[in-house]
C-alpha cells in the first residue's frame, strides 16, 4: 500500500495566480465580501476534489473562472427557489421603456442592478457584465433561449426604472 | 442593428487580492483534501483443464468479457467489477506445483456467486445451451439459487434475491 503525500496538485500549483482572478470575477458580481469568499472557496475546493479524483485534464485560470461563474449561477438559482413566491407577485413591467441616456453612468447602473430580483440580476450579469451570448445565458439559467430573451427584455426595463431612481437620488 | 447601450456594462475581470487570512485558510483546506481511496478489483482464480473451452463458456454462457489470453495456459476475464483468472494447473505461475508437490486442480466446493435479475429465464437459456447443472431445482432462503459447473467442473452459483435478502448496509 502506498500512502505518499499527493504530488503537487495542478490546482494548488496555480492557486497564487488564479485566486485574485477568481475572487476578482466574483466580488463585483456578488456585491458582498462574505458571499464572494464563500463562492471562491467552493470553486477551488470543487476543482481540487475533481483533480484528486483524476477527472481533470487541463487546469487553467480561465477554466477556474468558468467554474466560479457556475458556482455564482448555482447560488442565484438557489436564491431564486427560495424567493419564488416573491417573484410571482412581482408586477408586470409595462411596455413603455424610457430610452437609455447617451452616456451611461456605469456605477449607478451596477448599483441599480444589485437591487433587481435574482433572475433579472442573473440574466443581465451574464449577458452584459460577462458578455455571454444569449444562448449561453440560457444554458446557465436552465431556460429556453426564447424564455431568456423575454427575461432579458423585462430585466432591461426593470433596470432602466431602477437606474432612473438611482440617478434621481444621485442628483 | 443599433448598439445595445448596456454593452457599456461589460466588466472585464480585474484581479483582486482577497484577505490574506482567507487566502491562507483556503489553501490549507485545499491541501487537506484527500485523494479518494484507490479502487481495487475483486479477483478470483479458477483452475481449468481446457483453457479455450473455459474462456468460451464464461463468455457465451455467463456474460464475461475476455481481457487477456496471452498464452495457452492463462486468461483474464471481467464481469462487471469481478476479475476472473483462469489458469491451467501445473503450467504457469499461479497454477504452479507447490513445494510439497501438490498440484492445483479444478472443482471443489468453493465457488463464485453471480446475481441475476431473472433466475428462471437465465436457467432456461443455460439449459438450452446444454450447461451442466449440479442441482436441478432452485432452492434457498432469502435467495433462490442453483449450482452449475463450468466445463472443467468448477462450481458456479447463480442466485436471485428473494424476500428477506440482505443487501450491504455500509
Amino acid at each position: 500500500m502506498r500512502d505518499e503525500p499527493a504530488p503537487s496538485d495542478p490546482v494548488v500549483a496555480i492557486y497564487a495566480t488564479a485566486l485574485p482572478r477568481v475572487y476578482g470575477y466574483l466580488l463585483p458580481r456578488c456585491g458582498s465580501t462574505s458571499l464572494a469568499e464563500d463562492l471562491t472557496s467552493e470553486t477551488f475546493l470543487a476543482a481540487v476534489k475533481a483533480s484528486r479524483q483524476g477527472n481533470l485534464t487541463e487546469v487553467s485560470v480561465a477554466w477556474l473562472v468558468g467554474v466560479a461563474r457556475h458556482k455564482l449561477v448555482d447560488h442565484w438559482r438557489g436564491q431564486e427557489r427560495e424567493q419564488r413566491s416573491l417573484a410571482a407577485t412581482e408586477p408586470l413591467v409595462d411596455n413603455i421603456e424610457d430610452p437609455w441616456p447617451e452616456w451611461l453612468d456605469s456605477e449607478a447602473a451596477y448599483a441599480a442592478l444589485a437591487r433587481l430580483p435574482v433572475p433579472q440580476r442573473a440574466a443581465l450579469t451574464l449577458r452584459y457584465l460577462d458578455g455571454l451570448p444569449v444562448a449561453e445565458v440560457a444554458d446557465h439559467l436552465g431556460r429556453s433561449v426564447h424564455a431568456t430573451e423575454t427575461l432579458l427584455v423585462r430585466s432591461k426595463a426593470a433596470l432602466r426604472r431602477e437606474y432612473g431612481e438611482e440617478s434621481r437620488h444621485a442628483r | 442593428m443599433p448598439a445595445d447601450p448596456l454593452d457599456a456594462l461589460r466588466l472585464p475581470t480585474v484581479p483582486i487580492e482577497p484577505r490574506s487570512e482567507f487566502a491562507d485558510g483556503l489553501l490549507r483546506q485545499m491541501q487537506s483534501v484527500d485523494a479518494p481511496p484507490r479502487r481495487t478489483t475483486p479477483t478470483i482464480r479458477y483452475f481449468v483443464t481446457d483453457l479455450d473451452e473455459a474462456v468460451q463458456f464464461y463468455q457465451q454462457q455467463l456474460g464475461f468479457e475476455l481481457e487477456l489470453q496471452p498464452n495457452p495456459v492463462f486468461a483474464m476475464l471481467y464481469r462487471g467489477d469481478l476479475r476472473l483468472l483462469l489458469s491451467v494447473p501445473g503450467a504457469h505461475q499461479g497454477g504452479h506445483t507447490l513445494s510439497d508437490g501438490s498440484v492445483p486442480a479444478p472443482g471443489g466446493w468453493n465457488r463464485i456467486l453471480i446475481q441475476v435479475e431473472n433466475l428462471d429465464a437465465t436457467l432456461e437459456a443455460l439449459h438450452r445451451a446444454g450447461v451442466h447443472f449440479l442441482d436441478e431445482q432452485p432452492s434457498g432462503v432469502t435467495v433462490r439459487q442453483v449450482l452449475l459447473a463450468d466445463p472443467s467442473g468448477n462450481p458456479i452459483e447463480l442466485f436471485e434475491p428473494a424476500r428477506g435478502y440482505h443487501e450491504r448496509t455500509r
